[in-house]
């Protein structure tokens, strides 16, 4: 029997598609990853799906690529970087398996977009703290394991936040629930019964299980529900923007706002990646560069339950004093851009088109860790890189982040191109590669190491790399979940 | 069985001749009472397994060649810094006690907020050295007397401040860490030498294999330098303190303030103590002092408050009609530490809690915000260095119950609970009676809340065996009244998976039979591959509880 019939008897028929044009869709995406075509595609429905399927795998020896997010997709990680791939895809599990106000808890499928579960947790008077305005198609499950930065650090006292709970179906097929889930039973509706949310994430016992499915690009195993942390939705909720002439005018300011754990959202944009997020056409982003100020910095107060107004007031009144003591004012407004409209773009699921693909159709990113202070220096070098590289330097958006509480921050360069210009193409590409060879050596920390980066990060630990390659032998004996990726 | 002289000489050759011993003498001090719980001290009277010999690493190289030939010759080992429970104690006739106590260094790094601690680095001298800085450390339940480090990278580790700062695994950033085959591994970012702001990645954690929830408890390897996160302290560089021993009080800006709420009802209390998790107005939140029970909390306090006053005053403090009156007002509570970072902050909290206080119809205990008892108290909770106060009621306790998770669960059971020990202590005088309710605990064990920490204090006398049994026997029973409750594992059972009865290590084969049970093994299983991976010669002993696979798969 082929690889189709065999999954059509163990998932379903209806599940499985080998056709061209369904492969062709999840043989590259827009990032710079070599394109391979899969051998089918499977819609995989739930957790027993799941297990079915990768125990297959093991048998057949048939690598497996899991998605979550529709597409586009931007960072090659869901491309096969081998032939005779089966993808996995979980968008079609688009179910919210329960919200719990009381403990702020989550339970979702992968297929969940924020978009979605945003819409659910507001009827509970809830909502989750996103990444920067993620594409529309974005897996709130995908995003999490990604550890993709939320815009409030502060709410953010493990790194891997929101994340909690999980069930999984490691590579070698075994399925389990992680944190303290994974104490009882597997059933989740017993687990309710019983009032236990699936809040903890650790353990359950001396094994973190849930870190070793982050930043693994699908690796390890493949998640079939998660719990994510929520809040209570903001009843008051204002954003200012703090403008500078240099990135480095704006780094006490932030340190202190962070240091204080004042503020909801907070983070820098420079001129083009701010002009990219509010930016409706390529045109009013043109001209929205050319006037704003060169770096922003974004910042937030709110109240949720508890006298929002109140909270709301200390924190603008609180915040204001730092700013004017770093020589700096906060503002409702930049030239052209109202603080409102940069807040309802920065939390919210973009359109149709991904924000960063209006400027030029495309666009490749470059991010890492650092320490604030550093991210200067990467900035100066990016804009050498690109002289060198005639790529224009005004085009290239900034973005930092504060994570976990500001005990690191997401440096990210957004280089925006037109993929229909190959020359153009071409040079990006040369720019991108060259640009993350030199931040590596610069100390940059590729903590989700996409592409390229795997090999420049996992070069320089060789212990790190060693520890990491004997457990994916142990969850993963097989080497069937998404090989390839987050290797050398 | 002594080392051999040969193997005595090699260990001797890596840490120097000042740094080793089998002295009968020294060895003896190495030893615990061992622990049903191994979580405080232990209701049995005999102790851990005498070591072969106790070494005192100076640096990661010396612990590294200690761990080297221990794989070498098979010798099991395992590492500790202050000793506080039968967990750090080896679990192996001759096995190698590491006592970490030359490793003290501290380095903060203020910008980035954190601080890299060594394995002797108290979490006292830790905050110390914050405060002058304009920070605070998340202090461990367990005290400031304790390592910072082992609470970290080793234990649960939850405290008081919890809420507000996370606990010890949210706190744990990268790590220096010799597995236990002797390699070295650094996590996070600063396995590639960019320092150590992040403790995970590149791509999925290798930490994920070093502390889980329960920490590995010095039974994987030795961590010998931990990033720890540190949390903002706006108030003074040193905490200016006056009273007289053993009364020392805190004396701290208008902008520091503990509160001490009392409920009329476990009801309001859940509600209460979920506003609060909502809130982001507290800065540390604990049930502290109804560990010495409810019904002699207030003249405890009353008590610790006056040099002049001794345990033996108790009933006459307790007939005071006030004291009754202020005890009987606070039976139900937890006491706050609020703390604004400006004037603005200060007065939004406060107004806040009013709010809470209000919607709950709870008060403000007038017993606790007398000036001295409320400067007393401030300085309690913001050190937690009064753990001495723990064992004055019999000189031993334990703690039980430990029901957690989920607050809207257990305050409503709490008087059940109460009433199980009350009966106890009543009928059988082998343990403290003191009301029944002796639950103390952190307001949340959990970054920004949505899990609360509990534990009964069952006080009783180590040197006397009827008392050991008591409190024995109340730890059994109410692991039964957990199990009707279906609350999980009372806490004097935490590490009754982790070490014999007799204070030794469970055989693999004893662990196979133990937790092939579990609901879901893998959970153990996988821990048994770990093992397997990093600690072929099984060095660490049982505390890093594993499963063999093919255990469970046969049933």
């Amino acid at each position: 029997m082929g690889i189709k019939t065999d999954l059509a008897n163990l998932i379903g028929a209806e599940k499985v598609s080998d056709d061209a044009k369904t492969l062709a869709l999840y043989a590259k995406d827009k990032s710079f990853a070599k394109p391979m075509t899969p051998e089918c595609v499977v819609r995989v429905s739930s957790g027993e799906d799941v297990e079915k399927l990768v125990k297959w795998a093991n048998e057949t020896k048939t690598p497996l690529v899991p998605v979550s997010s529709g597409a586009p997709h931007f960072r090659g990680d869901t491309v096969p970087s081998v032939p005779q791939a089966v993808i996995v895809d979980l968008s079609g599990m688009k179910k919210i398996l329960n919200i719990n106000k009381q403990q702020r808890i989550a339970v979702i499928e992968p297929g969940v977009t924020y978009g979605e579960l945003s819409k659910a947790l507001a009827k509970h008077g809830m909502m989750i703290s996103t990444s920067l305005a993620p594409k529309a198609t974005k897996s709130v499950v995908g995003s999490v394991l990604e550890c993709e930065p939320r815009l409030n650090c502060n709410h953010q006292w493990a790194y891997t936040e929101p994340l909690r709970c999980t069930e999984v179906t490691w590579g070698d097929g075994n399925r389990m629930y992680t944190g303290e889930a994974g104490l009882a039973p597997m059933d989740l509706e017993a687990q309710w019964k019983e009032q236990k949310w699936q809040v903890e994430p650790v353990g359950p016992m001396m094994l973190d299980y849930y870190r070793l499915l982050t930043q693994a690009e699908g690796t390890m195993g493949i998640v079939s529900w998660a719990s994510v942390r929520c809040e209570l939705a903001y009843q008051a909720h204002k954003m200012f923007l703090v403008p500078a002439a240099k990135e480095e005018d704006l780094l006490d300011f932030v340190y202190r706002v962070v240091h204080f754990r004042f503020g909801e959202e907070l983070f820098i944009l420079n001129n083009a990646q701010l002009a990219s997020l509010v930016g409706e056409t390529a045109e009013e982003i043109a001209a929205l560069k050319a006037e704003l100020p060169q770096w922003v910095a974004c910042v937030s107060v709110g109240g949720r339950d508890l006298l929002p107004q109140d909270r709301a007031e200390q924190q603008e009144a609180d915040i204001s004093d730092i700013a004017q003591q770093c020589g700096l004012k906060l503002q409702n407004a930049v030239t052209g851009v109202s603080a409102a409209k940069v807040l309802e773009k920065a939390t919210n699921p973009c359109g149709k088109t991904y924000w960063k693909d209006t400027f030029k159709g495309s666009f490749q990113d470059i991010f890492f860790l650092t320490t604030l202070d550093k991210t200067a220096e990467f900035v100066a070098k990016m804009e050498k890189l690109a002289i060198e590289a005639g790529y224009t330097v005004n085009d290239i958006g900034v973005y930092v982040q504060p994570v976990h509480m500001g005990s690191a921050y997401h440096c990210e360069f957004t280089i925006p191109y037109n993929p229909e210009n190959a020359k153009e193409t071409a040079k990006v590409k040369a720019l991108f590669e060259k640009a993350s060879a030199e931040f590596s050596a610069m100390g940059a920390f590729y903590a989700r190491p996409y592409g390229p980066w795997a090999r420049l990060q996992l070069n320089k630990d060789a212990m790190g790399t060693q520890t990491l390659k004997t457990l994916k032998g142990i969850f993963d004996p097989n080497n069937i979940m998404n090989p390839g990726k987050v290797t050398i | 069985m002594a080392l051999s002289p040969e193997v005595y000489k090699a260990f001797e050759d890596v840490v120097g001749a000042r740094n080793i011993s089998q002295d009968p003498a020294v060895l003896e001090c190495y030893r615990c009472y061992a622990a049903q719980s191994s979580a405080h001290y232990g209701p049995f009277d005999h102790k851990t397994p005498m070591p072969g010999a106790v070494i005192m690493p100076g640096s990661t190289e010396e612990v590294q060649g200690i761990i080297r030939l221990c794989n070498k010759y098979k010798i099991p080992f395992k590492a500790a810094t202050t000793f506080w429970a039968a967990m750090g104690y080896i679990g192996d006739e001759n096995a190698i006690q590491l006592d970490m106590r030359r490793m003290k260094k501290i380095e903060i790094n203020e910008r980035d907020q954190y601080a890299v601690v060594e394995p002797y680095a108290i979490g006292a001298v830790v905050q110390v050295e914050a405060m002058k800085r304009g920070f605070n450390l998340n202090m461990a339940g367990v005290g400031c007397s304790s390592s910072t480090l082992a609470g970290t990278a080793g234990w649960v580790a939850f405290g008081p401040s919890s809420l507000f700062m996370g606990t010890a695994s949210e706190n744990m950033l990268a790590a220096e860490w010799v597995l236990p085959n002797g390699e070295i591994l650094h996590t996070g970012s600063l396995g590639a030498g960019s320092g150590w702001f992040c403790g995970e990645g590149p791509g999925p954690s290798t930490r994920a294999i070093l502390r889980g929830k329960q920490g590995t408890t010095g039974a994987f390897g030795v961590c010998t330098r931990v990033a720890v996160r540190l949390h903002p302290w706006p108030g003074p560089a040193v905490i200016p303190t006056y009273g007289t021993i053993p009364a020392y009080r805190a004396k701290l800006p208008e902008t520091i303030k503990t509160v001490t709420v009392c409920y009329p009802s476990w009801d309001a209390y859940a509600e209460g103590a979920n506003l609060l998790h909502q809130s982001d107005i507290v800065y540390l939140g604990h049930r502290q002092f109804n560990m010495f029970g409810r019904d002699i909390k207030t003249a405890m306090i009353k008590i610790l408050n006056d040099p002049d006053l001794q345990l033996c005053d108790l009933p006459e403090i307790m007939a005071d009609p006030y004291i009754k009156e202020q005890n009987e007002k606070m039976k139900i509570e937890v006491s706050l530490v609020i703390v604004g970072m400006t004037q603005r902050d200060f007065d939004y909290k406060m107004k806040a809690l009013d709010e809470i206080i209000r919607r709950v119809g709870a008060w403000k205990s007038e017993f606790m915000l007398e000036k001295p008892i409320h400067d007393w108290t401030l300085l309690y909770l913001l050190r937690l260095g009064h753990k001495n106060l723990n064992y004055t009621l019999c000189g031993s306790y334990e703690g039980n119950f430990g029901m957690s998770p989920n607050v809207f669960v257990t305050a409503p059971l709490m008087e059940s609970a109460a009433k199980l020990k009350d009966d106890y202590a009543k009928k059988y005088p082998y343990i403290a009676d003191t009301g029944g309710d002796s639950d103390m605990g952190s307001l949340a064990i959990l970054g920004g809340g949505g899990v609360t920490g509990w534990e009964f204090f069952t006080c009783f006398d180590r040197f006397d065996k009827a008392s050991i049994k008591g409190a024995c026997d109340m730890v059994n029973i109410s692991q039964k009244w957990m199990d009707d409750h279906k609350l999980g594992v009372d806490m004097g059972h935490w590490n009754a998976n982790a070490r014999r009865e007799d204070g030794f290590n469970y055989t693999q084969e004893q662990h196979n039979e133990m937790l092939s049970k579990l609901p879901q093994p893998w959970v153990c299983g996988y821990q048994y591959l770990v093992k397997k991976a990093f600690n072929p010669y099984d060095l660490g002993g049982s505390y890093y509880r594993t499963c063999d696979p093919a255990s469970f798969a046969k049933k």
